[in-house]
């Protein structure tokens, strides 16, 4: 067997990656602009080998590509030389530029480290649930996984069949011919997609803490809800006078000005809505609840529609002060406690993540709240599953 | 590998007819992981480390791309080894394949390399052996930590220099010489400095070494292949890295200047350094475009002699700010300088620089740079 050096040596950055995340995840989480090409760029020196560099911009050996472009005294395009060394790496600068997702992995690493979440199983497609460890196999591996057989109903049509072609009582199976297996009964199939709609205060008050808790309650949502749908459709809406919809990597980056129109936000995310087929619809809002005036009222009414067609809005009032509870979000306060598909969370601070996280959990799980939310395993007997579609 | 050995052996003998002579060559078709991990290892069994973990992952996500992949590789070992991507078209072998002999006998002839060690592989794997033993007995992060430092100073090897006392000017040689280290701490420092050199000498031939490797397989291909797929090819050599397109454009050009026999004495006798001062001219430049880039001013200077200028200080420091110990003779105390007058250095990086120095050195390490004295002892960094 090869030792994959590679393979290890990258786990042992891994390692020293997450290390400096877990020191520097404030930081970097409050950067407005967090997500630049599907990638999170920063400059981790200590994953560098420490070796001395030039301060200022020195001059460079390029060559010209040929193309017209905006910068340089000839308006040409200007690509440097890099490679003049060769060989190993040695010394070179790594400029650390984590793909978003993963970067959102060891967020959620770090984060759920921090608060000490129960950790959760992926879901799979088919609706069972993903361990981490390695499935028990035996020899019948080929046919699936030994969880699926249905060993009693297997067992008795090999019997039977012995007894019809060999004339002998004896459990001689063949998977083939005698396999039963559990498999969803297909009138309780569910869809088990989600859309999530993010919606996201960017006036001027909310600033790089203000992201920082919106972010870190995000990262550790889709956590949660990826181990509850195999598939999510995930939509985002900024809005400050006017609402928009935005990419992923926009709603990562951007830039807080203007006044606050929660009630353009909500229309914005029930407009996203039509001609949406998703099971359990989620709407997920992030604001520090200064409304402008004459906005209150609208956004009222517009709450209340939005909780007749969202199966659960998520409030979550950005308040990393620690103020107290004012204007639309003490509203949305009280209304919680009368709305089972409202849920208020005052986001303080890690602790309050947790702990609107942990009421949140179990109601995915369907312990709580309204247990029909998406769907559960099911198994059911005495379905026969052709085997060839099961190998 | 089957498909490939009657093509082996004629591109084999076409090389020797050209003039060429290299030790035997073993071709491996391997995956392009597999060339991921030793591109960023720089050998297929050396010590593992968390810095080439960050260049695999790079490297890897490269090789995903049809453009810049890594085609090959090629060991100056004794025999040479060569990796062949499995995912490469047959074409794209072949290329490689008599690339690879141009490397073969650069190893072979060139006068730089008859130092070369030509038994890394066997030292890599030694070295990395013991530094195992070592983390059994002495820690992982003690021996990661020594490790970690001896590659941050590493880059200040020079295979080239053989004067004693200027190698002791710089920052490895001085350590492993009179840092006060236990047997195999100063092991550790020798083995990196071994590999630093192996690779230093990698460096300081790349220009001509793939100039070299190119120019031969583009000679052997213009007698193997046909008009058409010697076009192709012809384009795909315009396409290489910069480094590899201005060794090959000046290997032309003394093919076509001085003939054949010129450029076979050039490859034996010359390195970057003397091959870009001798050779290079303002035509080459002006037909490579090629110029220095001020990014403050953002202004181009397209001399030669400013071209000629940039590519030698790149290849005599590695691109690295010159930082000399000053005084090498004695004493606890060590003194580095910033020799670059009018350069400054990134504050941000000295103190992890500096502690880097002084975990090898044990006792207050200082840097002039900056107009400033910076010291490093026990209790960190500290500005005069």
């Amino acid at each position: 067997m090869r030792i994959h050096r590679g393979r290890i040596a990258e786990h042992q950055h891994d390692l020293l990656l997450r290390e400096y995340l877990k020191q520097n995840l404030n930081e970097l989480i409050q950067q407005k602009e967090l997500v630049i090409d599907g990638k999170v760029k920063t400059q981790i020196t200590t994953l560098d080998l420490p070796t001395l560099r030039y301060g200022d911009e020195e001059s460079f050996l390029a060559q010209g590509t040929g193309a017209r472009g905006g910068g340089g005294s000839g308006g040409e395009e200007v690509q440097a030389i890099r490679g003049l060394l060769g060989g190993d790496h040695h010394g070179r600068e790594l400029r650390v530029e984590l793909d978003f997702d993963e970067f959102v992995r060891l967020a959620q690493e770090v984060l759920l480290d921090e608060i000490r979440l129960p950790q959760l199983h992926h879901l799979s497609r088919g609706g069972e649930v993903e361990t981490e460890d390695l499935p028990e196999l035996n020899d019948l591996d080929r046919w699936g996984l030994l969880s699926d057989l249905n060993l009693e109903e297997t067992m008795i049509s090999s019997l039977l069949r012995n007894v019809r072609e060999r004339g002998v009582a004896e459990y001689d199976v063949d998977l083939y011919q005698d396999g039963w297996y559990f498999v969803e009964a297909p009138e309780l199939e569910r869809n088990h997609r989600s859309l999530e709609v993010y919606v996201l205060d960017i006036s001027g008050s909310m600033r790089g803490d203000y992201l920082a808790l919106v972010r870190k309650m995000i990262f550790l949502l889709w956590y949660a809800l990826e181990r509850r749908y195999p598939t999510n459709l995930r939509r985002y809406v900024v809005f400050q006078d006017v609402a928009e919809e935005k990419t992923r990597d926009e709603f990562f980056s951007v830039e807080s000005s203007g006044g606050t129109h929660i009630s353009s936000g909500l229309e914005k995310a029930m407009e996203l809505l039509d001609g949406v087929s998703e099971y359990d619809k989620y709407l997920f809002l992030f604001t520090d609840g200064e409304t402008s005036s004459g906005d209150f009222d609208l956004a009222k009414r517009r709450l209340e529609e939005a909780l007749e067609r969202f199966d659960v809005v998520c409030y979550g009032h950005v308040n990393p002060g620690g103020r107290g509870v004012g204007g639309f979000s003490e509203h949305v306060q009280e209304l919680a406690r009368r709305r089972p598909n409202l849920s208020f969370v005052n986001l303080v601070d890690l602790e309050t993540i947790q702990k609107a996280l942990r009421e949140f959990i179990p109601y995915l799980s369907g312990e709580g709240g309204r247990g029909e939310c998406g769907s559960t395993r099911r198994s059911s007997r005495g379905l026969k599953r052709s085997p060839a579609s099961s190998a | 590998m089957r498909e490939y050995e009657t093509v082996i052996a004629r591109i084999e003998a076409l090389a020797r007819e050209l003039g060429l002579s290299f030790e035997p060559v073993i071709f491996r078709v391997t995956t392009s992981d597999e060339i991921a991990e030793v591109a960023s290892m720089g050998l297929p069994n050396r010590f593992i480390h968390w810095y080439w973990g960050g260049a695999y992952k790079e490297i890897y996500a490269q090789q995903q791309k049809a453009v810049f992949s890594i085609l090959e590789l090629v060991l100056n070992t004794r025999p040479a080894y060569a990796f062949l991507r499995r995912t490469n078209t047959y074409l794209q072998n072949i290329l490689v394949i008599a690339h690879v002999y141009g490397h073969a006998d650069f190893f072979a002839n060139n006068h730089w390399f008859q130092k070369s060690n030509k038994d890394i592989l066997n030292a890599a794997e030694q070295h990395a052996r013991a530094f195992r033993t070592y983390e059994q007995k002495y820690g992982r992060e003690t021996v990661q930590r020594l490790l970690d430092s001896c590659l941050t100073v590493a880059t200040s090897v020079n295979a080239f220099e053989r004067d004693p006392a200027r190698r002791m000017r710089r920052v490895m040689y001085c350590i492993e010489a009179r840092a006060p280290l236990q047997d195999y701490e100063r092991h550790i420092v020798e083995a990196i400095r071994k590999e630093a050199e192996y690779f230093d000498l990698i460096q300081r031939t790349h220009i001509i070494n793939e100039g070299w490797a190119t120019f031969v397989e583009a000679e052997i291909l213009r007698h193997l292949l046909g008009p058409r797929a010697w076009a192709e090819v012809a384009v795909q050599i315009c396409n290489r890295p910069s480094t590899y397109l201005l060794g090959y454009t000046l290997f032309r050009h003394i093919q076509r200047t001085w003939g054949l026999r010129r450029a076979l004495e050039v490859r034996r006798f010359y390195e970057d350094v003397r091959l870009v001062d001798e050779m290079l001219t303002q035509d080459l430049v002006n037909r490579l475009d090629l110029f220095v880039y001020d990014p403050k001013e953002r202004t181009k200077n397209a001399e030669v002699e400013a071209v000629k200028e940039m590519l030698i200080h790149q290849k005599l420091y590695k691109g690295d700010p010159q930082i000399e110990v000053e005084d090498h003779t004695g004493g606890k105390d060590l003194t580095l300088v910033h020799v670059e007058e009018g350069k400054k250095l990134d504050p941000k990086r000295i103190a992890l620089y500096l502690r880097a120095v002084h975990t090898l050195w044990r006792n207050p390490v200082r840097l002039r740079a900056n107009g400033k004295v910076y010291t490093y002892d026990k209790r960190g960094l500290s500005t005069a």
